[in-house]
């Protein structure tokens, strides 16, 4: 269990930053604009999207700043910084080298080994 | 770099919790409204809803727990609980808590005591640039190891080392200068152009020796001391340059010393910390005596270089120099290196660790007994311990919490501690052990408060670990059942091993003081060859004027003799060149041999020589058992005498008369230090004088006439009938009126010098005694407070028994038996303690040896003396107690 959530944090920090990088969102439109992105395929647990929000801006990936929603309440914002940026672009280009080596190995068949 | 984000984010979360915490709330509610709104635009009724995203966000708490984990504070939150609780506990248990830190801040504080005194004595590098590469050499010939070099000696040392970057020596005699005032008798160091460049990095004012050669014409230069600058020469910078009267001679000033410059070498070189007046060597070096040694060499290594290179560079050029020398062949003189710091403590440095352990000890006897207090209190929480485990919170977190109030303890134990290191150095102090040179550098400063915090905090992990690892093993059903009629067996047990420990360490720290007790009795009984109550002492440094032609010193000295034996009450008066028990004199010290010895026992053995009037003797309170005193008549047209001492009598002519017998010795009758090889009649012979020290001697005596060895230094001894202290005006006025430029200087009574000699050995009694007493004091409470809870403990069992039949002494002698148990284990456990460990004390030791029946057995009657009385208390009001009570006591 411990290590599923492990996996999905990184990822979810991914997702957050390419959600982020967008444009400005406040909390609940990152849910949104993730779930909107993925053709409604991908849910994100509402608990363990603030601890990654707090946690990119601890880091400084992300950058907060209070402003007025659509309904005109308060509401934070959050924007994706150039130290973000990097970051986000780095993990991506991981992710999808990751992401080609598994593939590569699941393609293997009997005679190329 | 997140880095910088990092703590900027942390900061914020630390400063502004209250605005971070809000602003987190209404994202978070932000968060839930927007989320009900697009449930009920979905269709679903407000309730329902609300209840999906309750539900669904139910986390939220949790959440805001990780969210705040995330921004790095989660630590310093805990901490602060814990810190709070932990004040919260200190001041629901005031007693308690006053106890323990009281117990805490005197076991801390004698650590943070003595650690000041090791740290600036032993710890903290020379004041001397690149202290680290400074080493000293010794002259190593026939049975002395440690000498001082001759002239060409130091100059070939110079000439010929390659390892050595600088070598510099010094000889320090005395002399006279007159400033402001009257003229001040002043040590003056003659030393090499390099010496004090070598020690100090520069001068106050003005400058050091420049090391071309100086024209013979020019008048010398002197560098004068800071004290004196401002004791004669109102500190005023027009010094510089200024001629003043030295002796018989003019000299210049051209530096003066840095202000808490002092001259630290080892104190057998007789090299004393304040010199007044730095002067080079007059003439040269290399064309004094090659056999006469009065030089104290060191040198500074080349960087990189070891003492063992640099010993076998000396091993070479001593070889070159036996060949090269024959009065270095003849002694077979031998070079020795030594570290300078190294060499500098070395006799203090024995004591100064055995201190350090001493007090180490009863640290821990005090964490021993805070830990036991902890251990009896934490049974009293084990209720409360068990419904915080049973809510959720990890042995970890417990312990974490228990160990945050032991610290907290120890912390306030440390605080009370600075204090108390404080009074304990000023009480140190105030006994002025010789043997610490840099006991003016000696105060609390950072290094002692670093190290107060740093035991503080070791010492609550050490006594709250224990308690803590217990009660967060408390099995959690068990605790809370009502009642607690467990015997406590397990608990008492860890509590009888700390009694145990206690006692044992307490024992050693008995025994140890009475060894010191012990030895410092024996110091005090010690017969030292003379006697010195009535006497007193003073030193004259004659001017080179009166020393030319030779024997008009001793006409002086014998009109002043003269003089002040015709003082009211003055029983006698005498001269000598060297008091005994007196290092500030550069002891004289050379070869004698029989007159009919072979040419193979010449310069083997060698001897203190004394130089001394007639009177010397019956002053000092010396014992002559044979022959005569020197007279008028001893002097360079008569045949020359010398009296010895029972030892070399023995050594030389054993079971012979001595008297009439011949010695070649070495004397001067041709003026100061021109030695000279000579022949002697022995006429006396007197009891050895303790010259060294109280309890060591290393040489036998050889007396002459002064007329044979006129010196320009020498101490007058005046024993009198009145007590000696009101003859010291008399005195002045005498000399004055013989001689206005001689100044009376040291005078002090005769005992001063014997005192001065027991003060290393009174400082360490001093100590070990009060640790010690501090350790019994501490033990006898812990049994006290031990005893009396599981008396408490037992209360039941009590009513029991009593109701069963037993009587009150029955109850009695149980208690007893059961406080007292531990008490023997913890005597048996301490007196196989104290004999593994006080055999490693022998060198400090004197007349006593390390297994001493004597000190054992007091300490032994005195613990359980004191253990008995402890757990009478308790057993007294054990057997008191009323069997009903005491069966519904729960």
């Amino acid at each position: 269990m411990e290590k599923q959530i492990d996996l999905l944090q990184g990822t979810l920090e991914m997702l957050i930053l390419k959600a982020v990088s967008l444009g400005a969102l406040h909390g609940y439109g990152v849910l949104l604009r993730i779930q909107q992105i993925s053709g409604g395929k991908l849910a994100i647990q509402q608990g363990s999207l603030y601890p990654a929000l707090y946690r990119l801006e601890h880091r400084g990936w992300i950058t907060s700043e209070w402003g007025e929603s659509e309904n005109k309440r308060k509401a934070k914002f959050y924007r994706l910084t150039s130290a973000g940026k990097r970051r986000f672009q780095a993990e991506a280009e991981k992710w999808n080298r990751m992401t080609g080596v598994v593939a590569g190995i699941l393609d293997a068949t009997p005679e190329e080994i | 770099m997140t880095l910088p984000s990092r703590l900027w984010s942390w900061l914020r979360a630390t400063f502004r919790r209250s605005r971070m915490e809000n602003e987190m709330d209404s994202e978070l509610r932000f968060h839930l409204d927007a989320y009900v709104e697009d449930l009920v635009r979905s269709g679903l009724s407000r309730e329902e809803a609300r209840r999906r995203a309750r539900i669904e966000f139910g986390a939220i708490d949790g959440a805001k727990e990780d969210c705040r984990n995330e921004r790095g504070v989660r630590f310093f939150d805990t901490l602060g609980q814990d810190l709070r609780y932990a004040l919260r506990m200190m001041r629901r248990t005031p007693a308690f808590s006053i106890i323990a830190i009281l117990t805490l801040a005197i076991g801390i504080g004698a650590n943070t005591g003595i650690f000041s005194v090791v740290h600036a004595v032993l710890l903290k590098p020379l004041p001397y640039p690149e202290s680290n590469r400074l080493a000293i050499v010794f002259s190593a010939w026939g049975n002395e190891t440690r000498g001082p070099a001759s002239g060409p000696e130091t100059v070939e040392l110079q000439r010929r080392s390659r390892l050595f970057e600088e070598i510099a020596g010094i000889w320090v005699t005395t002399g006279t200068i007159v400033g402001s005032g009257e003229p001040e008798q002043i040590r003056l160091g003659q030393v090499t152009t390099n010496f004090l460049s070598l020690l100090a990095y520069e001068p106050q004012l003005g400058q050091f020796f420049s090391s071309e050669n100086r024209h013979s014409g020019a008048q010398p230069e002197i560098v004068i001391s800071d004290g004196l600058w401002r004791r004669q020469y109102g500190a005023e910078p027009s010094v510089i340059g200024k001629t003043v009267r030295m002796g018989a001679a003019s000299v210049t000033v051209v530096g003066v010393m840095p202000r808490e410059f002092r001259l630290l070498l080892p104190r057998d070189s007789n090299v004393a910390p304040d010199i007044d007046v730095f002067t080079p060597f007059p003439g040269d070096l290399a064309k004094a005596a090659p056999g006469t040694g009065y030089i104290r060499t060191i040198g500074r290594l080349r960087p990189g270089v070891s003492i063992i290179q640099a010993q076998t560079e000396l091993d070479e050029i001593a070889t070159q120099l036996r060949a090269g020398y024959k009065e270095f062949a003849s002694q077979n003189l031998r070079l020795r290196v030594f570290p300078l710091q190294a060499e500098d403590v070395r006799n203090v440095r024995q004591s100064l660790l055995a201190l350090f352990g001493g007090v180490g000890l009863v640290l821990l006897i005090a964490c021993v007994n805070v830990a036991n207090l902890l251990l009896s209190r934490s049974s009293v929480r084990s209720r409360e311990i068990t419904v915080r485990t049973a809510l959720g919170a990890s042995g970890g977190r417990i312990v974490r919490q228990m160990l945050t109030e032991s610290i907290l303890l120890s912390m306030a134990g440390g605080i009370l501690a600075m204090a108390i290191g404080w009074g304990a150095l000023q009480w140190l102090l105030s006994l002025r052990p010789d043997g610490i040179a840099r006991i003016g550098a000696i105060g609390l400063d950072f290094s002692a408060f670093a190290f107060t915090a740093v035991v503080s905090i070791l010492a609550g992990v050490l006594f709250g670990l224990a308690p803590a690892l217990k009660a967060a093993k408390l099995n959690v059903a068990e605790a809370l059942k009502e009642g607690d009629r467990s015997p406590a067996g397990r608990k008492t047990n860890s509590r009888s091993l700390l009694i145990v420990s206690e006692v044992a360490l307490g024992f050693v720290l008995l025994v140890a003081s009475g060894l010191m007790i012990r030895t410092f009795t024996s110091l005090l009984r010690v017969d030292a060859g003379f006697r010195d109550e009535n006497a007193l002492t003073f030193q004259l440094s004659i001017p080179g004027a009166l020393l030319h032609p030779p024997d008009r010193a001793d006409k002086f000295l014998h009109e002043l003799r003269t003089k002040l034996n015709a003082l009211p009450g003055v029983e006698s008066v005498g001269v000598v060149s060297h008091l005994p028990l007196d290092g500030s004199a550069a002891n004289w010290y050379s070869y004698f041999w029989r007159d009919d010895a072979p040419p193979q026992e010449k310069n083997t053995v060698m001897a203190d020589y004394r130089s001394i009037s007639p009177g010397y003797f019956r002053s000092v309170g010396a014992t002559l058992i044979g022959g005569r005193d020197f007279t008028e008549f001893d002097d360079v047209a008569h045949p020359h005498a010398a009296i010895v001492d029972d030892d070399l009598a023995k050594q030389t002519w054993p079971n012979q008369n001595p008297i009439g017998k011949k010695l070649a010795v070495e004397d001067s009758p041709g003026g100061p230090f021109w030695f000279t090889e000579d022949t002697v009649e022995v006429v006396g012979v007197v009891r050895h004088v303790q010259y060294h020290s109280l309890t060591t001697s290393i040489r036998s005596q050889i007396y002459l006439p002064y007329a044979l060895a006129p010196r320009p230094l020498v101490s007058f001894v005046v024993r009198s009938a009145m007590p000696p202290e009101s003859l010291v005006g008399l005195i002045r006025h005498e000399v004055a009126n013989l001689n206005k430029a001689i100044p009376v200087s040291r005078v002090a009574p005769l005992g001063d010098y014997v005192r001065n000699a027991r003060s290393d050995s009174r400082f360490v009694t001093m100590l070990a005694a009060m640790l010690a007493s501090i350790a019994l004091l501490l033990a006898t409470i812990g049994i006290y407070g031990v005893t009396s809870y599981s008396a408490l403990q037992h209360t039941s069992q009590i009513g029991v028994r009593m109701a069963l039949g037993a009587q009150p002494c029955d109850v009695l002698r149980m208690v007893l038996w059961q406080g007292m148990a531990p008490v023997f284990v913890g005597l048996v456990v301490g007196l196989g303690l104290a004999l593994a460990s006080t055999p490693l004390l022998s060198n400090m030791l004197y007349g006593v040896r390390p297994a001493d029946f004597l000190s054992i057995g007091v300490s032994l009657v005195v613990l359980v003396t004191a253990g008995t009385a402890a757990c009478y208390v308790p057993a007294r009001r054990a057997m008191r107690v009323d069997p009903i009570i005491a069966l519904r006591y729960e």
